[in-house]
């Protein structure tokens, strides 16, 4: 698991560009209770929260750096690492669980080389376990980004993998 | 007000009570663990439930619920002892019983909650918490595992504080204090959040195994830093002050402290300190008796033409008084002065001829009443922090507005809604003669202006300083001045707030007169929330002034007698405790003065680098050693008495003076408090106090305003240097003056010299962080440190004063713009 660690792509933080970030804080520069929407719009442009787009951000609403941090790390839906294009989650709810969704976890383990929750080093795949996708009537179920893959097997997650491995990355 | 029954006694309350406050005004006690006064309600602990008969069933927290009228409350039934047992039981499930080793140990919250709610056992077992403790700075330690998650320490280091360096981070089970990015902490260190820590969770690392705290005596004196005033209590052991402890009830600040006062106590039991008595024999500084020292000093003194005296305005009110009767009487010499003699000329020239008064005509409690705040400069929170936090809840609490006039940005400018007005160094009179201009163009003159003397004049005067005329020089717009005139002139309540010290030249009579104009013209002074509040440097600036300690009647100045140093007419410079050869601007010059000068006596606590000049030097006592009193820049007079005794081979100040007018015929006073009594017959506005009286509480002494109009010099723009940067120099936060430097708090964090740049000065000159620069000014090159902030505007820079090993003032002559070059080592 070390080596997966070490692989992880937040060492290499990129340069970021902050010109996205000003505009973004531009829109909602004079809204009261700006914080959020401007985090969320951020991720959607960063694909996560970087550390220099927190500390502009923290600059320029005059908001404390801290309670910045506060705030991603609250709410679930704020990300502090690159994430991988292709983000994919496999469902470990009950009716799953029975299914043998913890299987299906350790075959994406093994072929991707990263664990729950980690990204590739390539910036390709996330991968997340999560609790009820709500579609038990598929069950096993994984989904990357949108799309859905209900009955999942072993032999589909080869599948899986292959099949996102060869789309471009941009 | 309102009635209720608490614990079946009839009450009344105020409406804006809590039932706490409510409880606590009437003797009743509500355990708390995350309420503190100064804080807003936060209601988290749950430890001050309480049954409202009117809430039937339901325990309420007394923090946060306001009280109504008829309100039935009961603090203490069966039931909300249970609660309280049961909440304690949870908090200590988590919490590690290390009390043994914790530094907080006989001052803590949880344990005499648990001691008083008798929790021996607990019903529940869970894991303790497995943080990582934060060593990673020397002022305060963060052990996360011993937290209670009372937020006490979040909420004062933004509500009051204002720096935001810890929150809640992360959620559920998990949620802990941190700081951005979960990193180690990196503040001001001001240690608020160690003083309201109900637990030992937030400790000072330099007291952490020095004594335990019941084995403390608690010795209340008085800061020996800056001008604010501030309480301290000193936490003692063995004659050795260990620690300053907190009391949320001490002065007008409640307990609250800066570094310099909570961690800068060091020096006091320094090793470094003076104990003998030095002569220089051969060209060495050799140690002696008091009886050789004081001898050689005395026959020196008999020749009365030839001396002169600068003193530190560090030394009691009591001892100004003797040393000025020393050499008024005894010596017979008129040249005498403090703070190098301008650092006082705001008081002693500028108020003095615009209010009548050596003195401020408001005080720091008059910052929350006022509906408006202009500062001048940003530097106002580094030199007086405790008058900082007062502008901070000023501005967050209380709704006043801030303005400031500065040449760099600081924390003050990102107060909420405050308005800087960066303007270009040195052009602060301009700017604020503009204002009047525009206050008499607009009419927005009190009406009763007229008959102030000098009304006509300052019309006339004023007429070449319209805001078009002055935008260009003080790099501005017109409208941004003329803004801030009318936002001046239309509060209702308005305080204009400087500081004053040895780094800021610009600062003098001059200015100290342009603000006076403003507050008089809008008739903004004597009167509740109004006035000009000048915050001289020390601990006693204002005393000194007060008791006279400064050239008069044709006396030469601090600067005026460095020349005579040189020149030969002053033959012996008796020099307490200040430390011009940092201090003082121009170094060679000082140090030519200082070489030149016949005969130099120093009494310091230390061997400064003005001392190893002298031919005797004389080992005086600290603040902590001596009784006495200090007059704070608001003109508060506070007595302290010895925190700890004194070495017996060293002697204050006053011994020192008091043998020396018995050594030249003269009949010192019995006492200190013979001293005072005559400081309360002759210093205006100590009329009716004494040692006695303010040994019970402090007290103001009053000030009587006078108000006339001075008439502003035409002022032209500093010529800008082409190619070179504007250096303006000033107080850095850790320190003041250059004692802080023997402080070991203040030199953990903040151990050297710097110089500040914006990023685009950094970057032209291919300068990053920490490289190490040459600066060089007309008078000489010195090297500092590079720190790139984006607080300072492009062409200036900053570098503070008070390090012996990196002297400002080799490259500062004194102006209070300096043009320098830099270049990267």
């Amino acid at each position: 698991m070390s080596d997966v660690v070490a692989q992880q792509a937040e060492e290499t933080e990129p340069e970021v560009d902050l010109s996205i970030a000003d505009a973004i804080i531009d829109k909602y520069i004079d809204i009261p209770g700006n914080l959020m929407p401007v985090l969320q719009a951020a991720q959607d442009e960063y694909g996560y929260i970087p550390r220099a787009v927190a500390d502009h951000i923290a600059e320029r609403l005059n908001v404390y750096p801290s309670q910045i941090y506060g705030v991603l790390t609250f709410y679930a839906q704020f990300h502090l690492k690159p994430r991988g294009k292709f983000i994919i989650r496999v469902c470990v709810g009950t009716a799953c669980h029975v299914q043998g969704a913890p299987r299906i976890v350790e075959t994406f383990f093994d072929k991707l080389h990263i664990g729950h929750a980690e990204t590739t080093a390539d910036l390709r795949f996330t991968f997340e376990k999560v609790a009820c996708l709500g579609a038990c009537g598929m069950a096993p179920l994984a989904m990357v980004n949108d799309s859905t893959y209900g009955g999942m097997t072993v032999q589909k997650v080869d599948d899986i993998v292959a099949d996102y491995s060869q789309r471009p990355l941009k | 007000m309102v009635n209720l029954t608490i614990d079946d006694k009839q009450v009344t309350a105020p409406k804006t009570a809590t039932i706490y406050e409510a409880a606590k005004m009437n003797g009743v006690n509500i355990p708390i663990l995350c309420h503190d006064k100064k804080l807003k309600p936060f209601g988290a602990c749950r430890m001050c439930l309480v049954e409202v008969e009117q809430m039937k069933g339901r325990q309420i927290p007394a923090c946060t619920t306001p009280v109504t009228e008829g309100m039935i409350i009961r603090t203490a039934t069966p039931d909300i002892v249970k609660a309280r047992k049961m909440v304690l039981e949870l908090l200590l499930l988590n919490h590690p019983l290390d009390c043994p080793v914790c530094d907080k140990a006989g001052d803590c919250d949880l344990q005499n909650l648990t001691y008083e709610y008798k929790v021996d056992s607990n019903r529940f077992s869970d894991e303790k918490f497995h943080h990582e403790i934060d060593y990673n700075n020397p002022l305060i330690e963060r052990d996360m595992n011993r937290c209670v998650l009372c937020g006490k320490c979040a909420r004062i280091c933004d509500e009051i504080v204002s720096y935001g360096a810890l929150t809640f981070i992360d959620r559920g089970i998990e949620t802990k204090i941190g700081c951005e990015f979960d990193e180690a902490l990196n503040c001001e260190f001001c240690g608020s959040c160690i003083s309201v820590c109900p637990v030992g969770s937030l400790l000072a690392r330099p007291f952490k195994f020095k004594a335990r705290f019941w084995s403390l005596t608690k010795e209340k004196s008085v800061c020996g830093y800056c001008g604010t005033g501030c309480g301290l209590t000193l936490g003692v052991k063995d004659n050795k002050i260990l620690t300053t402890i907190y009391d949320e009830n001490q002065g007008f600040h409640k307990g609250q402290l800066c570094v310099r006062g909570r961690f800068g106590y060091q020096f006091i039991n320094s090793t470094k300190r003076l104990m003998k008595p030095l002569i220089k024999k051969n060209g060495v500084l050799t140690e002696s008796t008091w009886d050789e020292a004081l001898g050689l000093v005395a026959g020196r003194l008999k020749d009365a033409g030839s001396v002169a005296a600068l003193a530190t305005p560090r030394l009691t009110n009591e001892e100004f008084v003797l040393f000025k009767k020393l050499l008024d009487e005894n010596v017979g010499t008129k040249n005498y002065d403090h703070a190098a003699g301008y650092a006082h000329s705001a008081l002693t020239e500028g108020f003095v001829r615009s209010f009548g008064t050596s003195a401020s005509s408001a005080s720091i409690l008059d910052i929350q009443k006022s509906d408006l705040l202009l500062v001048i400069k940003t530097d106002t929170y580094e030199t007086h922090p405790v008058v900082g936090f007062e502008i901070n809840m000023a501005v967050k609490n209380k709704g006043v507005k801030l303005n400031i006039l500065s040449d760099k940005r600081g924390k003050l400018s990102k107060l909420p809604d405050a308005v800087t007005l960066v303007h270009r160094p040195g052009s602060e009179v301009a700017l604020l003669n503009s204002i009047a201009k525009t206050i008499l163009d607009e009419k927005l003159s009190n009406d009763a202006v007229a008959s102030v003397p000098g009304f006509a004049e300052l019309v006339s005067a004023l007429s070449a300083f319209s805001a078009e005329a002055v935008a260009d020089q003080c790099g501005l717009t017109a409208a941004a001045i003329k803004k801030l005139a009318s936002d001046y002139a239309s509060a209702e309540k308005t305080l204009i707030i400087f500081p004053t010290g040895q780094a800021y030249t610009g600062h003098n009579a001059d200015l100290a007169s342009a603000v006076a104009n403003l507050a008089i013209l809008t008739g903004k002074y004597g009167k509740e929330g109004c006035g000009v509040l000048c915050l001289s440097e020390k601990n006693n600036s204002q005393g000194a002034v007060d008791m006279g300690f400064y050239a008069q009647n044709g006396g030469l100045n601090g600067m005026q007698v460095l020349d005579a140093c040189t020149n030969g007419t002053v033959k012996t410079l008796f020099i307490a405790g200040e430390n011009p050869l940092t201090t003082y601007p121009n170094r060679s010059k000082v140090k030519a003065a200082l070489d030149s000068v016949e005969f130099l006596v120093v009494s310091e606590l230390f061997l400064s680098e003005t001392a190893a000049m002298a031919d005797v030097v004389l080992p005086v006592c600290s603040f902590a050693e001596k009784e006495g009193t200090f007059t704070s820049a608001d003109r508060r007079v506070q007595y302290f008495k010895p925190a700890i005794r004194k070495n017996v081979q060293i002697k204050t100040d006053y011994e020192v003076f008091s043998d020396l007018i018995a050594r030249l015929g003269g009949n010192a006073p019995a006492s200190g408090s013979a001293v005072f009594k005559e400081i309360s017959e002759g210093v205006p506005g100590y009329q009716g106090m004494s040692h006695v009286a303010l040994k019970k509480d402090s007290a103001f002494a009053s000030v009587v305003i006078t108000p006339a109009f001075v008439i502003p010099q035409a002022t032209s723009a500093i010529p800008v240097e082409q190619g070179k940067l504007a250096l303006v120099i000033g107080s850095a936060l850790y320190h003041n003056g250059t004692l802080s430097q023997y402080g070991e708090g203040p030199m953990h964090v903040c151990p050297e010299g710097y110089i500040e740049m914006s990023h685009s000065d950094a970057s032209a000159n291919k300068i990053a962080n920490n490289d190490l620069v040459t600066v060089s000014s007309a008078t000489g090159s010195l090297q500092l440190k590079a720190k790139i902030s984006t607080r300072i505007p492009a062409g200036v820079v900053f570098a503070p004063y008070h390090f012996s090993d990196s002297p400002v003032n080799t490259i500062w002559s004194g102006s209070p713009v300096t043009f320098v070059t830099l270049a990267k080592r």
